[in-house]
């Protein structure tokens, strides 16, 4: 029923809007960790001091005052460490999701409001770029390319733009054939146009959606190119790397491997739930 | 370059065709007078939207004319280019569609979505265009006109969405409508003030219309004339009152006999008889025949 005064309904705290406001808040919490990271790191991530090495977390016995995560086997800091990861693991994340949607995103448009050869070709193509095993077409590429994080990202966008493609060609091509796209071309708007301010607008929440699971997903490549030694030189602090380097020392210093993995694990987890979140909150009809 | 003096609409032997070469149109031939509305009934895949889609050039992908003319206000549309063409459409026609609920767009409010075009092909100012709009939504008898125009589709129910789309329509003054079931989608007592709507409005502003239905109640109501299909092709083409008073083609004749009638109790339903359906089948395929070894010689 619409009444005279209608205005949009406030954001009420249910439970339903925690899964949108926790998932934010540790994100929130890690951009400012990251961007402010010389500040919050208590020491230097790339200073080592070999009397120091494997303190315990801060619970244990035998732990440092200042090393609240404890250290690894050089005696650098933990959660200095951690910090300055969360610094590349961010960068990464959103600089890879967002050149993975647009590019996948912008073939996905094409492909479902065109059809025709346009359909046809990049179907095809993304078909074939999934029969490829990603993480290994991942390893493959930046091992040609050569390692760094530019080469991270721009594998991350040249392997998954497909799911990008794939579900926004779908959703345009519901769009498409809505009467509401007819109505606009009998008004005399252009092809482009009719895509660009009549579809765009409905497929952008998938799009924000898929943007922020895709954040998690650059995470986790991130690390996994990190662990085999693939991105940034390994002096340079990342998640991946210290999951690595803990991997050898876990039966007596555990807390370089767990804590890392933490951090990584509710970064993804956070992301992909902010997705989904953020799918509802946009759509004005499920809303 | 226009003719003063042409129909508003006129379509000459017009084969709309699927990408196998199936026949959606057979040879469709009909005209339309300036202010005259003419009603396209007949059962479901008879062609009758069909029609609509061909003159607004929004046929589905992979359907096309492969015969035939159509010419809009005097213009042969398939000499045109593709932009042309599609400007010529909007500046001419409007379209009011079958299902209000996905003719609007639900993440645009509903001002723009009717003063674009107002703005975009009719060149009007933005203050002319609400003017406009402001006055055809008060026509269609929507009394809080800014609140309306600031809502998303949404907010409105379905008989005030295909109100405002009756608007936006007339909105331009366009010399032709095709209305494809705009009563389709309703409830019967919002049907009645549709109709009487697109009337009044198709009075006032001399709109030929081309009105698609499948109901012979709706026909009698609002149209001129009729031009009644079956699986794709004209089976009859003639003014309302002879089509009711004396139906030539044993399908009209058996179509009006088909209407429900609210005496229900005492007269049996009378469905088309399957035997002329069959004979009308029959008569198609020789057709497309015919029409296959004219292709291939």
């Amino acid at each position: 029923m619409v009444d005279a005064t209608y205005s949009p309904r406030p954001m009420r705290f249910k439970i339903r809007n925690l899964r949108l406001w926790l998932p934010l808040l540790w994100i929130v919490t890690l951009i400012i960790a990251a961007v402010f990271a010389p500040i919050f790191a208590p020491h230097d991530p790339l200073a080592q001091d070999l009397m120091l090495e494997r303190l315990p977390p801060f619970f244990i016995d035998g732990s440092e005052p200042g090393h609240l995560l404890g250290t690894d086997s050089l005696g650098r800091d933990v959660l200095s460490r951690m910090i300055y990861g969360a610094r590349i693991a961010l960068f990464v994340s959103v600089i890879a999701a967002f050149s993975t949607g647009i590019f996948g995103s912008t073939l996905g448009l094409i492909a479902g409001y065109y059809g025709g050869w346009w359909d046809r070709v990049i179907s095809r193509l993304v078909d074939i770029w999934m029969a490829f095993p990603p993480v290994l077409f991942a390893v493959l590429l930046v091992a040609v390319i050569g390692t760094g994080l530019t080469s991270v990202i721009f594998a991350i966008a040249l392997i998954d733009w497909t799911r990008f493609a794939r579900v926004i060609r779908a959703e345009t091509m519901v769009q498409a054939q809505m009467d509401y796209v007819d109505s606009a071309r009998i008004g005399g708007a252009r092809r482009m146009a009719t895509l660009l301010s009549e579809i765009l607008p409905n497929v952008l929440p998938s799009i924000i959606a898929l943007l922020a699971l895709e954040m998690g997903i650059a995470v986790i490549v991130e690390a996994i190119l990190s662990f085999v030694n693939l991105s940034i030189s390994s002096d340079d602090p990342t998640w991946g790397s210290m999951i690595s380097e803990g991997r050898g020392a876990i039966h007596f210093a555990w807390w370089v491997l767990l804590f890392p993995l933490i951090a990584l694990f509710l970064t993804v987890l956070s992301f992909s739930t902010l997705g989904e979140g953020l799918k509802k909150q946009f759509d004005p009809v499920l809303k | 370059m226009n003719n003063l003096h042409a129909k508003t609409l006129d379509i000459i032997n017009l084969n709309v065709t699927l990408p196998n070469g199936h026949r959606l149109l057979r040879d469709v031939s009909l005209s339309l007078d300036p202010g005259e509305v003419r009603a396209l009934v007949g059962e479901s895949g008879a062609g009758k939207s069909m029609i609509g889609k061909a003159v607004l050039g929004i046929l589905p992908t992979g359907i096309s004319i492969s015969q035939g003319e159509i010419l809009l206000e005097g213009t042969h549309l398939n000499a045109l280019t593709p932009a042309t063409r599609r400007k010529t459409i909007a500046q001419t026609s409007a379209l009011i569609p079958q299902d209000p609920l996905t003719a609007l767009n639900p993440v645009r409010k509903i001002g723009p979505q009717i003063t674009d075009p107002l703005t975009r092909i009719h060149g009007w100012t933005k203050a002319r265009a609400l003017a406009r709009t402001r006055e055809l939504l008060d026509r269609v008898h929507i009394r809080n006109p800014d609140r309306v125009l600031n809502s998303y589709p949404h907010e409105l129910s379905g008989g005030m969405r295909q109100r405002i789309l009756i608007a936006a329509a007339f909105a331009p003054s366009p010399r032709l409508i095709v209305a494809d079931e705009p009563t389709t989608a309703l409830d019967v007592t919002v049907q009645k003030e549709i109709l009487r709507l697109i009337r009044e409005l198709q009075r006032e502003t001399g709109t030929g219309v081309l009105f698609v239905t499948h109901d012979m109640g709706v026909v009698a109501k609002i149209s001129q004339k009729v031009t009644v299909l079956f699986g794709g092709r004209v089976v009859e083409d003639a003014p309302t009152h002879r089509i009711f008073e004396n139906p030539e083609h044993a399908y009209t004749r058996a179509l009006i006999a088909a209407t429900p009638t609210p005496n229900a109790s005492t007269e049996p339903f009378r469905p088309v008889p399957p035997a002329l359906i069959a004979e009308l089948h029959r008569e198609i395929q020789a057709d497309d025949d015919r029409f296959s070894k004219r292709a291939h010689r």
